[in-house]
């Protein structure tokens, strides 16, 4: 059996007066792209940077494709783009310079170089800005500059920690589709970001953090069954919405009722046959349903559900 | 999906955008990325441009005056060349070094040099991509001046050979003030650090900067570089010379690589061997080019300048982290002879002292072995010195190394422990003065009291007729110091040792 992308050790970090990390483990497969959760000073940072060779542990390790990043530094690089929070291109750069210049820092030399360069400019959507500066450049054609250098030595695993942050709806969109396309040809992909509802809809998988610890982790749907005791339904009807509630206060399982005018919104403890027969006998009982609905912890509801708000 | 394997097909690019290699791609392969970079940005940014028309409205103002002021067999060509050496070296031992600490500093700033790290560019790459850069500037600044230099030959005012060797000595400064700029400015990596580095470099260049321009505008540069042409000592003040800039250089780039390396690199063993490569060169160049007769003061005075620079040196050394990093361990040397060897080398303070008393020995037996059997007697007092620095050396780092243990083992506490040894020698230098001011009411003279007292001691010990009753002690306290650190040294060994073991058994199994 290979060994996994990325794994994370038993890793723990201090810094003066902060445990920034303690005892966190987890594993990333390749194709899989896998969210980085947590409030502000949760440690995911911290974690990602020690993945990307860039600061040491106290304790434990990380390894990419089964190479330590501590033992092997150099050649766990040769694996990792990592595209950190913040992007300053050099000045007196244009776009293509700049890709240049860190292919030749890559060791790509020649034909090789030129190719690799236009191709992931074309792929980033650079390539009509290619004689532009690279500092002239807007926030999220500079993130996808920022992409496009992470990308140049072809990484089998891309780090990437708040990438989408500061960019406008479209470029977020653009952005995300990149990630997905990136993830279908076999890149691993840490992400952190602050944005859920946008990591959940591109995430496979996630690992929430709060004061540094793992609080949970897994595949968006293990987390939701994990989390989600019982489940939130949506119910709208015609007419007389006060049978409706009526109807539905004397079901069991139904939890604590809301009600906005004819629409209705409560936990359901039951499996999906007990749903099914809870919406029978209500068409049964003369509620005109419309809608009827049940809804899955999206991840805010699990970010909200498994982490506390402490801060450190 | 490889790097030569598009990761989607390309969009059609814009005209500019080229397709097949040129022949200045091919070949601009094989030099260093920095350099491309920093001399494509240099072309295209403002301050070349403006520095290099500054420098060519100069020349022309200096060549106006000159011709206005040339007589027949009067000193036009001097001035000129006076000045214009005063508007080159400003360019090149502030612009320069400032453009490229610029450059360092900006890459740190904005968290660029951590992406450079990410790539193949180890930090000796990244540091020596900007010393070519800056190799390269020379080269154009004077292609700039160069014709007033010219002029300044035909107008009879400077031989060849004395503008050859300015321009020598200008590339020595050059390369050694841009080899400090880079120094100071990757120590920047440490915010503690930076506003000190800005300074240190501001003002360090700036001076010398102003210093030059008046040393060279008074005629007194051109006077000195001509005596010294048609002096005997041309060859050896030249070669001390690029040996001095070549170990300056070398120890800035060993610094600066030492901010960037990552934290379980190794980070000392450049330094140690630089350490024991010092006396070789030093010794060398005065046995190749000192007449005999002055052996025995150069060797003193190198000898004693040597010790210093080791106990510098070993202060760093005996407060390190104890352990080995992992990266460290799994790349020890797998033969026993060869860990054994490389041992005191590697890091780790316990190490560190072995090294420090391996320096001691290799600088004391070169010396022995070179000393030309003659002495004067400010020598004899010298070396006597060099003899009673030893033992403090060894009573104070394995001090320093002591007081480290019970320092957090993290690099924080490295630095804390190099801050405390200084600190100690000087509260045992006080201390007793204090005592003596109390007790007494003055510091009248040396008693055993001061015995702490380094500075003291040795200069009222260094003596022919008191050395015979201080050598006994001098002996005795090296001994001493030296049998209480055994345990650690054997013990960094140990760690070595047990490190080779482990690869040996992995390599047998693998």
């Amino acid at each position: 059996m290979s060994a996994p992308l990325l794994e994370v050790r038993e890793l723990w970090r201090s810094y003066p007066r902060v445990q920034a990390v303690r005892d966190l483990s987890f594993t990333l497969e390749r194709g899989q792209i896998t969210g980085f959760v947590g409030p502000n000073g949760a440690g995911k940072t911290t974690t990602m940077r020690i993945a990307a060779t860039l600061d040491v542990p106290d304790r434990g390790d990380v390894f990419v494709e089964g190479t330590s990043v501590l033992v092997e530094p150099r050649a766990a690089r040769a694996r990792i783009g990592y595209m950190s929070d913040q992007f300053h291109p050099y000045p007196n750069l244009d776009v293509l310079e700049f890709l240049d210049f860190f292919a030749r820092a890559q060791g790509l030399r020649g034909r090789q170089r030129l190719t690799t360069v236009r191709s992931v400019a074309s792929f980033c959507g650079l390539l009509e800005f290619a004689d532009r500066p690279a500092t002239g450049l807007s926030k999220g054609m500079g993130q996808r500059l920022h992409l496009a250098k992470t990308m140049l030595h072809d990484p089998s695993l891309l780090i990437l920690d708040e990438p989408a942050s500061g960019l406008d709806p479209r470029a977020r969109i653009e952005f995300r589709a990149l990630l997905k396309e990136l993830a279908a040809a076999g890149k691993g992909i840490l992400i952190s970001s602050h944005i859920l509802p946008e990591l959940g809809e591109m995430c496979d998988a996630v690992v929430v953090l709060e004061r540094g610890r793992r609080v949970v982790s897994g595949t968006i749907a293990e987390i939701q069954k994990a989390v989600q005791h019982e489940q939130a339904v949506t119910m709208r009807v015609l007419g007389d919405a006060d049978a409706a509630e009526r109807f539905l206060l004397t079901w069991p399982g139904v939890g604590s009722l809301r009600r906005d005018g004819a629409r209705f919104v409560f936990p359901f403890a039951g499996d999906e046959t007990a749903l099914g027969e809870l919406l029978a006998r209500a068409i049964a009982a003369g509620v005109r349903v419309v809608e009827f609905t049940r809804t899955e912890a999206d991840l805010e509801d699990i970010f909200l559900q498994t982490t506390k708000g402490n801060l450190q | 999906m490889t790097a030569a394997d598009p990761i989607v097909s390309a969009a059609t690019p814009p005209s500019t955008l080229p397709t097949e290699p040129t022949r200045w791609t091919l070949w601009s392969d094989r030099l260093n990325p920095i350099l491309v970079r920093e001399v494509l940005q240099s072309v295209k940014g403002r301050v070349f441009a403006l520095t290099v028309f500054v420098a060519l409205l100069v020349s022309v103002v200096i060549a106006v005056v000159t011709v206005n002021a040339y007589e027949p067999r009067g000193d036009a060509g001097r001035m000129a060349f006076n000045a214009g050496i005063a508007t080159l070296m400003p360019l090149l031992i502030f612009v320069v070094p400032m453009q490229a600490y610029q450059s360092m500093r900006l890459e740190l700033r904005g968290g660029i040099v951590e992406q450079l790290l990410l790539s193949r560019l180890v930090p000796r790459r990244i540091l020596w991509g900007k010393l070519q850069a800056a190799l390269v500037q020379f080269v154009l600044y004077v292609a700039v001046l160069a014709p007033l230099l010219a002029t300044s030959y035909l107008l009879r005012g400077v031989d060849l050979p004395t503008i050859l060797v300015s321009l020598l000595f200008a590339l020595c400064a050059c390369v050694a003030a841009t080899a400090f700029a880079v120094s100071s400015a990757a120590q920047g990596v440490l915010p503690a650090m930076q506003p000190l580095a800005n300074l240190a470099t501001a003002a360090g260049l700036g001076l010398a900067s102003f210093a030059f321009v008046g040393f060279a505008g008074s005629g007194a540069y051109t006077y000195s570089v001509g005596w010294l042409v048609r002096s005997n000592e041309c060859t050896l003040t030249i070669v001390g010379i690029a040996l001095a800039t070549a170990a300056a250089v070398v120890l800035s780039l060993l610094v600066a690589q030492s901010f960037l390396l990552h934290a379980f690199e190794n980070k000392s063993t450049g330094f140690r061997v630089f350490l024991f490569a010092l006396p070789v060169v030093a010794f060398g160049w005065v046995l190749a080019f000192m007449p005999r007769s002055s052996h025995d003061e150069f060797l003193a005075v190198f000898g004693m300048s040597l010790l210093v620079v080791g106990i510098v040196f070993g202060q760093f050394m005996v407060t390190e982290q104890r352990e080995l990093s992992p990266r460290l361990r799994a790349h020890v040397p797998k033969s026993r002879l060869a860990s054994l060897v490389a041992a005191p080398f590697l890091p780790g303070r316990d190490r560190g002292m072995a090294c420090l008393v391996l320096y001691l020995a290799w600088l004391g037996g070169l010396v022995a072995v070179l000393w030309p059997g003659t002495s004067s007697r400010w020598i004899g007092e010298l070396l006597r010195s060099a003899g009673l620095c030893v033992p403090y050396a060894i009573v104070y780092l394995g001090l320093g190394r002591w007081l480290r243990g019970f320092l957090p083992s993290s690099v924080a506490g490295n630095h804390v422990a190099r801050v405390l040894l200084p600190l100690a020698v000087v509260v045992f230098m006080i201390l007793p003065a204090l005592v003596d001011l109390m007790l007494r009411g003055d510091v009248r003279g040396w008693h055993v009291g001061h015995v702490m007292n380094p500075f003291w001691t040795i200069d009222v010990h260094n003596r022919a007729e008191a050395w015979s009753s201080v050598l006994p002690w001098a002996i005795g306290v090296s001994i001493g110091g030296l049998l209480l650190q055994v345990p650690a040294m054997v013990r960094g060994q140990a760690e070595v040792a047990a490190a080779a073991a482990v690869r040996r058994e992995r390599a047998r199994t693998a």
